[in-house]
């Protein structure tokens, strides 16, 4: 406003006029050192996200540049975890093989997905397209509010409610002592960590499934009602079609979730890096495993040895490396189903 | 035709199964956390200090609610000043260009890390000697000095790293949704463009700023990883005690404590701490937390939008 | 009636009144539309000329809080009674909108879905003769015969709305509702949908929503005027516009002719 002021008093003496001048030229100091000060925070932002990528990758660095693409080949992470706590200094154990891992996310997740999506998409029509006016609000807060409870809770209740659920119904005495060679069967699973995960990601599908779907303009509803289909045939054929760009984007935004949760599964997952054999029928999901993050969680006190700290910021580097494929793989759906619809 | 009727019955009806699975789960994790929870709170809860299972004295969450409180602080803090700085650059001086979107697209990416690599990224970085004054010294064997890397203060920076993408990105759209036409019409009254942002834009988009910060704060409540790695595995404040002695905060802020998530991790079987009770009794608490953060939120934005 | 009685009538709206909340829009309306005729409702912004074609396949029920009273029949038939299948009826009465809304999918898909949905599985070669027959009849067909496949948001406005009508009528409609089909159209795009107007009223019975007079006498059979949420005026086009009864008639004719 300074200047503004300045053009008011054209007619007052010039001492006057010259500390109006300095005032101005204090306003203007005063705004480009604001405007640097902005400048400088955004730079270290920038900074920062590079910075983490780079940090990490020099962390693990010696992992890749030991074991080499048999670091996600090779399994028997745990093992390899004691052996290199236990390895005398001189004589370090680099060898580490986190194949187990990475299936355990990739099993949790795709399970997660499985349950996650059909729940996700369905609780979003009902909000959009089939609750009363009155409902929906309501049922958004519910959402928001599963979307804001804390992984730890998620855990403490899985590991409380579904873990023995699953020890009660589906774990005998006699699969015990079948599989006691191999693991213990305590309830603590694949299973357990699928359904943890599912209904975390759910709220995250919801919630841009309803933006997405409330986005969908009005008049495609028009036309294809009346074309004569029915409601449900128009959610099915145009509007969920015409927001799924949105949906998309849920889903994925969900996955990543689901692969970088690492509380909760550590909690309910068994915490040991098995490798589920589909030939063991039920067992499959009965199995205890590990995944890439809950390992990090879970080794996380003997990072004081070099290498099991440099493997467990490989296990962060798939991780961020898969996030950052899927973050990526949003804006490269999204643009190419604007473009095929012909909006760009 | 009657065929058609029942197939889209059919669909209608799975959809209303799921959003009931989804709504039960919601309900049933609080009224379950309720059930288990209630019984335990009472002024010995909330104002003892958490106890080991040897110990008779009674168990409580004072220090981990304060813990929660403290780092919610220090990260919101940290985190604010620097995504709103970040923001304003972006909606108001960034031009179009590549650099400009490559910067987006790197937020874009971050905001989709897991807290878990932030959180070892924290750990790392603050065990470096030279961040040694945020953290503590520990003798290294062989002369390899090195810091601690855990305390509210670390563990508070790295939050700041963990929502700083998130709270960017909200803060840019409040920004953004101010109408072009108060900008012009500041700018054409003569007024400088800090003074447009700060007494024009900023006002406008007020309630979208709290909003973001407020779900900022919402994420450093529920985060447990961050707490796992870069605050230690202590259930007590484990500076100089005692610890509300305004004297020992600074030697309280440098080292390590709890909080209700880390808490109700050692409470729980998962942490060996075996204590369910107090595990529901401080999970209760900290969903009350989440429900009025909730709240809080739906005040500021009219329950418009869902945190994503 | 005043008109002439030639052609059997195949919608006939009885004492009609209609509300969106407490407004009333719509107040003591009756009207006959006869077969295979354009019968065009005119009248100045806000009369209510949109609120009762959209009764007549009862897109209303999609307004929250619009009620009405009174009856339209269909072949006879009440079209507001309760065990009245709605989407039967927007099978008989198709619609097409003031803005062009094709589907954010291909224009082969646009044609195919409705086809599909009320159909049931066609076979591919039926399919196509059917999307080829009509976007023939609304003069299109030359125009998107070999992009078929690309988005149907890359046509031009007007090319939006002709494969907005083709796709209104793959399903065999009775009546089609135009509401201001033109009016986000250049001139030469408003002939082509005229002269397929004419074409379709072979076929077809149209009832068309237009702010231009001049469309009107070109093309309609029929005219009603609306005013405040009544008919001030109806009859075949060359009476109204020759020699209108009410006042409200000639002040509306001269305004929008001079
Ligand atoms: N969805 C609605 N909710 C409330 N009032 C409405 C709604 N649609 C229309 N109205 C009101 O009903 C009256 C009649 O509207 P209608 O759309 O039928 O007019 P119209 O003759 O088609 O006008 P125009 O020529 O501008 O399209 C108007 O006063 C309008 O404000
Ligand atoms: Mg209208």
């Amino acid at each position: 406003m300074d200047s503004l002021e300045l053009s008011t008093s054209l007619s007052v003496d010039k001492a006057e006029k010259k500390n109006q001048s300095i005032r101005v030229r204090l306003g203007r100091l005063r705004d480009s050192v604001c405007e640097s000060g902005i400048f400088v925070l955004t730079a270290s932002s920038a900074i920062i996200i590079v910075f983490i990528f780079i940090f990490i990758l020099i962390k693990s660095w010696n992992i890749f540049a030991v074991n080499g693409i048999n670091f996600v080949l090779k399994s028997g992470f745990d093992q390899q975890i004691i052996e290199a706590y236990h390895a005398p200094a001189d004589k370090p154990v680099w060898h580490f093989g986190a194949l187990g891992l990475l299936l355990g996310s990739g099993l949790t997740t795709v399970g997660a997905l499985l349950l996650a999506i059909p729940l996700g998409i369905g609780t979003a029509i009902v909000i959009t397209e089939l609750s009363p006016r009155w409902m929906k609000g309501l049922l958004q807060s519910f959402i928001r509010l599963l979307a804001s409870i804390p992984s730890v809770i998620y855990g403490l209740v899985a590991l409380l409610v579904v873990v023995p659920f699953i020890q009660d119904n589906f774990i005998t005495s006699e699969l015990q002592l079948q599989y006691i060679k191999q693991f213990q069967l305590t309830g603590n699973s694949l299973l357990a960590g699928i359904a943890v995960l599912s209904i975390m990601i759910t709220p995250v599908i919801v919630a841009l499934s309803v933006d997405a779907i409330n986005a969908v303009p009005h008049r495609y509803k028009e036309a294809s009602l009346a074309l004569g289909l029915s409601h449900w045939r128009t959610i099915v054929k145009v509007i969920v079609p015409s927001a799924k760009s949105g949906i998309t984007a849920g889903i994925i935004l969900g996955t990543g979730r689901a692969i970088g949760e690492a509380l909760a599964l550590s909690m309910v997952s068994g915490g040991i890096g098995n490798i589920p054999n589909p030939a063991d029928g039920g067992v499959f999901f009965l199995t205890p495993i590990l995944t890439l993050a809950s390992a990090i969680i879970n080794k996380s006190e003997s990072m004081s040895v070099p290498s099991i700290n440099a493997a467990l910021f490989a296990c962060g580097v798939l991780l961020l490396v898969t996030c950052t494929t899927l973050s990526l793989f949003t804006k490269i759906v999204e643009r190419s189903i604007r473009r095929r619809e012909g909006l760009e | 035709m009657n065929k058609k009727k029942i197939r889209d019955l059919m669909g209608e009806v799975m959809s209303w199964l799921a959003s009931s699975i989804t709504i039960a789960a919601c309900l049933g994790i609080i009224i379950y956390l309720f059930n288990m929870g209630h019984a335990q709170i009472d002024i010995g809860f909330l104002t003892n200090e958490p106890a080991t299972t040897l110990e008779t004295e009674k168990n409580g969450i004072l220090t981990p609610l304060v813990g929660t409180l403290l780092l919610t602080f220090i990260g919101t803090l940290v985190a604010f000043p620097w995504a709103l700085g970040t923001a304003i650059y972006l909606s108001e001086y960034a031009k179009r260009n590549n650099l400009t979107e490559t910067f987006r697209l790197g937020i874009d990416v971050l905001s989709g890390v897991p807290t878990i690599v932030v959180a070892i990224f924290g750990l790392a970085v603050f065990s470096n000697p030279a961040l040694g004054f945020l953290s503590s010294m520990v003798e290294g064997v062989q002369d390899v000095n090195r810091a601690f890397g855990r305390s509210f203060l670390v563990s508070g920076i790295t939050m700041a790293v963990m929502i700083l993408p998130f709270v960017i990105k909200t803060c840019e759209e409040a920004l953004k949704s101010v109408p072009d036409t108060y900008r012009e019409a500041s700018l054409a009254m003569g007024a400088s463009k800090w003074y447009t942002i700060t007494k024009v834009i900023l006002p406008t988009a007020k309630n979208g700023i709290i909003t973001a910060v407020i779900l900022g704060m919402g994420r450093i409540i529920g985060d447990t990883a961050i707490v796992w790695l870069t605050l230690g595995g202590t259930l007590r404040m484990t500076g100089v005690q005692p610890w509300w002695r305004p004297d020992n905060w600074l030697s309280t802020l440098k080292n390590t404590g709890s909080t209700l998530t880390s808490y109700i991790y050692f409470m729980s079987p998962a942490g060996e701490g075996h204590q369910n009770e107090n595990a529901f009794g401080a999970a209760f608490v900290l969903i009350i937390i989440i429900i009025l953060l909730n709240l809080l939120t739906d005040f500021f934005m009219g329950s418009k939008e869902i945190g994503k | 009636m005043v008109y002439s009685n030639s052609g059997s009538i195949i919608i006939s709206v009885k004492e009609l009144n209609a509300w969106y909340g407490e407004k009333k829009a719509l107040s003591n309306i009756n009207i006959d539309i006869k077969k295979n005729s354009i019968t065009a409702f005119i009248g100045p912004s806000g009369c209510g000329k949109t609120t009762l074609l959209r009764c007549l396949n009862r897109m209303n029920d999609l307004v929250d809080g619009f009620r009405l009273t009174g009856d339209i029949l269909l072949d006879g038939e009440s079209i507001l009674s309760k065990n009245r299948d709605v989407i039967e009826l927007r099978r008989k009465v198709g619609m097409v909108f003031q803005q062009p809304n094709p589907f954010p999918k291909t224009i082969f898909e646009n044609m195919a879905l409705p086809v599909k949905e009320n159909f049931g599985n066609v076979r591919r070669e039926k399919l196509e003769e059917i999307i080829e027959t009509n976007l023939k009849a609304a003069s299109l067909y030359e125009e998107v015969e070999d992009r078929l496949d690309s988005s149907a948001l890359r046509l031009s406005g007007g090319q939006q709305q002709r494969l907005c009508i083709a796709r209104a009528l793959t399903i065999n409609p009775e009546v089609i509702l135009f509401d201001e089909p033109c009016s986000a159209l250049d001139p030469i795009s408003t002939m082509k949908i005229e002269d397929m107007l004419m074409e379709l009223k072979q076929k077809y019975t149209i009832v068309i929503v237009t702010h231009n007079l001049h469309q009107a006498s070109r093309i309609a059979d029929e005219v009603a005027m609306f005013y405040e949420g009544q008919i001030v005026e109806q009859a075949s086009t060359d009476v109204f516009f020759s020699n209108p009864k009410t006042q409200l008639a000639q002040d509306y004719i001269s305004s929008k002719f001079s």
